[in-house]
């Protein structure tokens, strides 16, 4: 073992680092940048979820309950009739809703009350607060005996039967597959040039946009055998519920297949190695997994991060992904319809944008 | 006397920002020829032929191939392309290589001609990766020449391959200019010079002589083309 030749090694490296002013700032700028995201994320002043509040109570102590309900600092109620709460739970305007039942005062009486609590569901993380909120409300009739305290709770979507793994599996199954399908598009593209291929191909009678377009179905070829593989392994090994149809499912992967080899090509301009093409993993997908709504509703974000969130295209094929699976959303679903319309909007801007900036940087 | 030129290149100038590549060079290439472009290392011979395949656009003057105005698309399939290094997809077979780039071109029915012309139609089968380097450049080739192109471009084909092979592949060059095909061959290995028909010499983008082989000895004074090329360089440095 020889200092001198370990310390060559260890020098070489630096020296090589000093003029590689990208990954530098990449090393010392993201972790920054990701643990700031994160931090505001989770203790930014975050945004109450919308709840709706019926409440029917004959007698005064409903009042009480629904006057601490307004004040929480856990949600953010507005007066409803419970016969419109499914109705806006569907449309996604609140993400809950309360009703105190017309005997509310008379249980209070008995010792025994039972408000009825209605979950959307789809979205983990969400149902907390309001049960929460709920809790605490009862403070508010605290001084009346010993109450027990049993909301009868019911999920539009989901539900107790559903577990972690069911709200992330939706997301994941989409993501896996975006995710390594865009790492292994960029370093191939980034082969094509460094090998000199590329300048053979633009030699040649080929067009650009014939390029991109086989590149995005042999890619797209490969990913569906992946997506299939992934859908396989996620509903019948795994066992996430799925209400879904499968082939929605697999439509929806199609399109983020498309983004992803395209956003593979688009980003391959900006690197000129693979080790600055792996760079854009930090930059392109921690952030979209951070506020695609995978790990916290975008509703319960603070509002600045809710715009970027609602430029993402992962937060539109994470919110398809559970709308069919979650939900069992079909072709008919206003909601779909636009998360479809997103991420296949996404996909023919980056083939555009691959094409028009393929003949940069040849040499 | 009226002659068929395959490539013409009036005046044509071309700049990487501030670095002028080539510098009003004019060159004119006949029909079954075998053009010589000759300098050393970075003296424009690539970026040359880069303009003659349309790949870069001359800031001024003209680059006409095969009757059309560069850039042409339409041109492009007579055009065959040997690029500096051997560029070609590692992980698959010669014949895979070569069928590729006879697909994208249209001319799938060359394949088998093309490989037994650099003979490697016994080695079809091998993937490209665990090729020595003269098989991967005899692959390069056989990929540039697949589809018949009436113009083969051939930047430093021999660089870096045993003088066997060299001899070789200007063997398989005389052939296709006997065949008819138009071909221009960068350099900077003096003795391969004298298997061209013409040649051009280019040094700092600018193009010092311009003649056969012997006329550029009798222009330099020498009977050694290294040193007549020498001279040449010389005489326009000071």
């Amino acid at each position: 073992m020889s200092a001198h030749r370990v310390r060559a090694i260890t020098r070489r490296l630096l020296q090589g680092f000093r003029r590689d002013r990208r990954t530098l700032a990449l090393l010392f700028v993201a972790p920054i940048v990701i643990l700031s995201l994160l931090g505001y994320l989770i203790r930014g002043s975050s945004t109450a979820p919308e709840v709706g509040l019926a409440n029917e109570d004959s007698g005064p102590i409903g009042g009480l309950v629904a006057d601490s309900l307004h004040q929480s600092s856990h949600i953010k109620t507005t007066d409803i009739s419970a016969a419109d709460g499914d109705a806006k739970l569907k449309d996604g305007s609140i993400v809950a809703y309360i009703v105190l039942p017309a005997d509310f005062t008379q249980q209070v009486g008995q010792g025994n009350i039972a408000p009825e609590v209605h979950l959307e569901g789809s979205q983990p993380g969400e149902d907390a607060p309001v049960l929460q909120a709920l809790q605490q409300s009862m403070i508010s009739i605290a001084g009346r005996g010993n109450i027990h305290f049993a909301p009868k709770v019911d999920y539009l979507y989901g539900g107790p039967e559903y577990d972690t793994l069911d709200y992330f599996g939706a997301a994941f199954v989409g993501l896996i597959v975006f995710f390594l399908v865009f790492v292994i598009t960029i370093v191939s593209f980034l082969n094509e040039r460094s090998q000199g291929t590329l300048e053979r191909l633009m030699a040649s009678p080929l067009r650009r946009g014939e390029i991109v377009l086989g590149y995005m179905l042999g890619f797209t070829v490969i990913a569906l055998v992946q997506a299939v593989e992934v859908l396989v392994f996620a509903l019948a090994v795994l066992r996430i519920q799925n209400h879904g149809n499968v082939f929605l499912i697999f439509g929806m992967e199609a399109l983020m297949v498309i983004a992803a080899v395209n956003l593979g090509i688009f980003l391959s301009m900006f690197a000129r190695s693979e080790f600055q093409a792996v760079q854009f993993i930090p930059l392109v997908i921690v952030p979209q997994f951070l506020l695609s709504g995978i790990l916290f509703p975008v509703s319960s974000e603070p509002q600045a991060l809710q715009y970027v969130s609602n430029v993402l295209p992962l937060t539109y094929a994470v919110n398809g992904m559970r709308d069919i699976m979650v939900k069992g959303a079909d072709l008919t679903w206003p909601s779909l319809q636009l998360d479809l319309a997103v991420v296949a909007a996404f996909g023919i801007l980056l083939i555009a944008a691959g094409t028009a900036t393929l003949r940069r940087r040849l040499g | 006397m009226s002659e068929s030129f395959a490539v013409e290149i009036d005046g044509v100038s071309k700049s990487f920002g501030a670095f002028k590549a080539l510098n009003g060079v004019s060159v004119r290439v006949r029909q079954g020829e075998i053009y010589g472009l000759l300098g050393p290392n970075g003296a424009g011979k690539t970026t040359l032929i880069r303009l003659v395949c349309g790949l870069l656009e001359a800031h001024a003057g003209a680059v006409t191939v095969l009757g059309q105005r560069m850039p042409n698309v339409g041109v492009l399939r007579h055009i065959g392309y040997m690029t500096q290094q051997a560029a070609l997809y590692p992980a698959i077979s010669v014949e895979e290589n070569v069928r590729f780039f006879a697909a994208i071109n249209g001319a799938e029915e060359g394949v088998k001609e093309a490989l037994e012309l650099v003979q490697l139609w016994e080695r079809r089968g091998s993937v490209v990766a665990t090729l020595s380097g003269g098989m991967r450049q005899r692959c390069s080739l056989a990929c540039a020449l697949v589809h018949r192109p009436e113009l083969l471009l051939l930047d430093e084909p021999t660089v870096g391959i045993d003088p066997q092979l060299r001899v070789q592949f200007w063997e398989y060059f005389r052939r296709l200019a006997a065949g008819g095909t138009t071909l221009i061959v960068s350099s900077h290995v003096m003795d391969e010079a004298d298997r061209c028909q013409r040649l051009g010499l280019i040094q700092y983008g600018r193009l010092l002589a311009e003649g056969t082989p012997a006329e550029i000895r009798a222009q330099g004074g020498s009977q050694n083309l290294e040193a007549a090329f020498l001279a040449l360089a010389g005489r326009t440095e000071s």
